[in-house]
């Protein structure tokens, strides 16, 4: 392959000698299981990844979890630096593939946590001039647990231009820890002679290096490498490009540890969830609890045990016209019957006022009025082929159609700058049915938006947010099926564009989506719960996915043919579930997850001013630019504080 | 998606098949099946979905909805004996969901520019669509690219007609001489007959760049498989900071 054999050898050799010196005997200082050895096609290295101490030297060390993970691929990809005696003479084909690879703490110069598709990645820098490295991936994304832990016992400290790249200060001798501390202080290197200075360390040094550091050029050399057959798959170049244009995973992005913090070691696991707790449903709200819940003035008194009520088993049919109202925010909880008369009847005259500038358009002001005409064309285009096979929109000239009509293009002149954007007449269809009444219904419409409009910003940023929230949640769910994901080139979830985008209004009968809909609206249990109802359909798709071996193109089709054939009410019994099970191993949710469902980050630190300056270190900022705004929720609330909390529910869209 | 005997025709961009065999000797063999992706583009409403539908399973519905995201469906296609799948992508046309269209795009072999013959608009719009496309299929041969202009709806009355046939042909001759037809999904006038063109466009094209890449055939085997990058060249800039 390249020079790496050589040096692999020689690490060999030098390792021996180590080892024979300190004897077999470790003492493992902290250790983590299910991370992943990165090789550059196969995700399925998993083992534990620990400190461990040889005498007066640490290593970072890993072991495949099974003995039986292969393999020859393995083996050809990278040298496993071998602990045995009897190892010097080994070529690397020999070497066993249970035994552990080390890497001596005092080679290594620094380390970085980042987000990708597969979860976190931390990623080991070698200190000589190969600047080479080695990448382990923790797929649900706690990396910063073993950094933290890694912190208890190693001289690491945080870098002051990257929060998450961290230097590793293991070498004994004082003179050049010293030096390299008041270099990186000094900063007189820039990120463009990034080893000049170790090379000019290194001549203080004098030292020759200890161990095994050489595989390093040979597992960077097979990260780097790309097989020429990739570029023939052109399923795998949309996928890319799709990536790039959800343009979510392959950025550093979370892990704000703090970096002073020392905190206990202690051997930490990945959170593995119980057993699914069975759920059932409720029955829906009756007219009578609904008339209960009401006071004499006809304030909504107990709103939350109503909401409750909703949640777990819809409205009565009879009932929607009314709780909508409340549900969609536009009669508050606590008017009373006179407020609310009152409020109507503004609200009413509001609408018309509104409907009559779009009416009173002239045909040569819409002329001259390019970004009217093409939104107004595009309505008049989709209101015809929004639910027409349904009795209430069905035959030629049919009214309601008109109404339809009217309702968007008055919200266009409400929201000119969101306009109109497909998939809107679809939020709209359920709600004019129920409603009838055109001002009633545009009025609840507007309160469905408010929840749903980042679906349809310009850059497509809240749907790009969503369809990541829901990998980061499914990394958790079932870290298998995300594996499987990514790996066919479906990581980026874009199969469940359009259940996002319209809320399954695609996917359900008119009956259905008004259930779900209402169950939704209650924001029980907790936010982004509909997340969690992908989440559930997927659960119950995959098994089916993996027998067919389906890939990019086939998710999709096999997503897309789901329509009307999902069971609504054991879905939402499994999404609840699914919160069940993640609240049960609460306090070991990864603060990217406890966000998505509305619970406190555990590593916020206020004040950590050094953390506002988020760096773009890919050196490709104009690709990453729309990352960034996409991503603000997770970064601010991992930044901590109440403030960064609320702002991550603020963009919640449910 | 298809049996083991389908042999990708996509990727006009590429000349190399996987394992490096080129296409051009795999498709001699009569006996294989062809897939062909065929992308369907034009403005929302001129009847992209319903084309599809129409030639996938000979149906139309007056009352479909407009797509949201994206959809494809395959269906066969017999020309003179030898048999084609179809592999059809339908968007969703709406400039706001572009950057998740356009990914779809790579790896045609034909695309279909459509617009209504009752709507000036969607045929004004036809350049732009012919651009958007040649921008991210990532294309090399855009001049000669297979490309078949679809004028939908040609069931309608004359007096709505807002485009006439003079004027598309005239659009083909400015540009680059895609094929041209008149369909009309509703009534299923030439939809078949639209596909068969553009399998019919594919082939000479096809058969244009064999030639042309059998002329080039020893040069590209003489050239080496790419170098790998070693490490030392190419270092991680994520873990440099110093």
């Amino acid at each position: 392959m390249n020079n790496g054999d050589k040096l692999s050898r020689t690490a060999e050799t030098d390792k021996t000698e180590t080892m024979e010196d300190s004897g077999e005997q470790g003492t493992e200082l902290c250790s983590h299981h299910n991370v992943i050895l990165k090789s550059y096609k196969n995700y399925d290295n998993f083992g534990v990844l620990s400190l461990v101490q040889y005498g007066p030297v640490k290593y970072i060390e890993w072991k495949a979890a099974e003995v039986n993970v292969d393999s020859d691929t393995q083996d050809q990809e990278w040298a496993v630096v071998s602990t045995g005696r009897s190892s010097r003479h080994r070529s690397n084909s020999e070497c066993i593939r249970a035994e552990p690879l080390r890497l001596n703490t005092v080679n290594l110069k620094s380390f970085k946590v980042s987000r990708h598709r597969h979860g976190q990645h931390l990623t080991f820098a070698k200190r000589d001039e190969s600047r080479s490295f080695i990448t382990f991936i923790f797929y649900q994304a706690n990396a910063d647990i073993f950094v933290k832990s890694l912190m208890g016992h190693l001289k690491i400290y945080r870098s002051k231009k990257d929060k998450n790249l961290y230097h590793l200060d293991e070498d004994d001798n004082q003179e050049t820890q010293e030096l390299r501390r008041s270099f990186a202080e000094l900063n007189l290197f820039t990120e463009t002679t990034p080893y000049g200075m170790w090379n000019f360390i290194g001549q203080f040094r004098q030292r020759p290096y200890e161990t095994t550091m050489g595989a390093f050029c040979k597992i960077t050399d097979a990260l780097l490498y790309r097989p020429a057959e990739d570029d023939e798959d052109d399923e795998n170049h949309v996928a890319e490009l799709l990536n790039q244009s959800l343009n979510n995973f392959d950025d550093p992005v979370i892990a704000n540890v703090s970096g002073e913090e020392y905190e206990v070691i202690g051997s930490h696991t990945t959170p593995v969830l119980p057993s699914r707790p069975l759920v059932t449903r409720g029955s829906p709200l009756s007219v009578d609890r609904w008339a209960q819940a009401m006071d004499a003035e006809g304030k909504v008194t107990d709103f939350a045990a109503i909401k409750k009520i909703v949640f777990h088993g819809g409205v009565s049919p009879t009932l929607r016209y009314e709780v909508w109202k409340f549900l969609l925010g536009y009669y508050p909880w606590n008017s009373t019957y006179a407020e609310r008369m009152h409020l109507r009847k503004a609200k009413v005259e509001e609408y018309f006022k509104m409907k009559q500038q779009w009416k009173s358009m002239t045909p040569g002001q819409e002329e001259r009025f390019s970004d009217f005409r093409d939104r107004k064309s595009l309505i008049d285009k989709d209101v015809k082929r929004t639910d027409r096979v349904l009795p209430f929109f069905a035959g030629d000239d049919n009214p309601n159609v008109e109404v339809l009509n009217s309702i968007l293009m008055t919200y266009l002149m409400y929201n000119f700058d969101l306009g109109y954007v497909q998939g809107m007449s679809d939020l709209l269809s359920p709600i004019l049915q129920l409603m009838s009444n055109e001002a009633d219904t545009f009025w609840c419409f507007a309160g469905f938006m408010e929840r749903v409009c980042t679906n349809f910003d310009m850059d497509q940023a809240g749907m790009k947010l969503q369809l990541q929230q829901l990998h980061t949640l499914l990394s958790v769910l079932d870290p298998q099926f995300t594996q499987y994901l990514d790996r066919h080139d479906s990581g980026n979830m874009f199969f469940c564009f359009r259940w996002l985008l319209v809320l399954f209004k695609r996917e359900f009968s008119q009956e259905d989506i008004m259930r779900l809909w209402e169950v939704f609206w209650s924001d029980l249990p907790c936010p982004n719960f509909h997340l969690l109802f992908c989440a559930a359909i997927l659960d119950s798709e995959k098994e089916t996915l993996y027998a067919n071996n389906s890939g990019f193109t086939e998710i999709l089709k096999h997503v897309n043919e789901l329509s009307m054939t999902i069971n609504i009410d054991s879905t939402l019994c499994k999404a609840e579930g699914l919160y069940a099970q993640l609240l049960s191993i609460e306090s070991n949710l990864p603060d990217a997850v406890r966000i998505i469902i509305g619970l406190e980050p555990l590593n916020a630190t206020a004040g950590d001013s050094e953390d506002d300056d988020i760096e773009d270190d890919d050196g490709d900022a104009s690709t990453h630019a729309e990352h960034d705004s996409s991503i603000e929720t997770v970064t601010l609330g991992a930044l901590g504080g109440e403030v960064a909390f609320d702002r991550g529910i603020n963009l919640q869209y449910l | 998606m298809s049996s083991n005997n389908v042999v990708l025709g996509r990727g006009s961009g590429s000349r190399i098949g996987p394992g490096g065999t080129p296409i051009a000797q795999k498709r001699l063999n009569t006996s294989k099946n062809v897939l062909l992706k065929v992308v369907i583009l034009g403005n929302g409403g001129v009847g992209k979905s319903c084309l599809m539908n129409r030639f996938v399973s000979n149906h139309f519905d007056q009352h479909s909805f407009h797509t949201i995201g994206v959809e494809f469906l395959n269906k066969d296609l017999e020309i003179n004996g030898e048999t084609y799948t179809l592999q059809i992508w339908d968007t969703a046309g709406q400039e706001r969901f572009k950057s998740l269209r356009t990914p779809f795009y790579r790896g045609s072999d034909v695309c279909l520019l459509t617009y209504a013959v009752n709507d000036k608009n969607s045929f004004k719009d036809v350049s732009m669509w012919c651009k958007e496309f040649l921008t991210y299929a990532d294309v090399k041969e855009g001049a000669t690219f297979p490309f078949i202009l679809v004028g939908n709806k040609a069931d309608i009355a004359e007096e709505d007609r807002q485009v006439s046939k003079e004027e598309a042909q005239v659009w083909c001759k400015e540009n680059g001489n895609p094929s041209f037809i008149e369909t009309s999904a509703k009534d299923a006038t030439n939809v078949e007959l639209a596909f068969r063109m553009a399998v019919e466009r594919w082939t000479k094209f096809e058969e244009k760049m064999d030639r042309h890449y059998e002329t080039e055939v020893v040069d590209l085997r003489s050239v080496k498989p790419p170098e790998r990058v070693s490490c030392c060249f190419s270092a991680n800039p994520a873990l440099s900071e110093e």
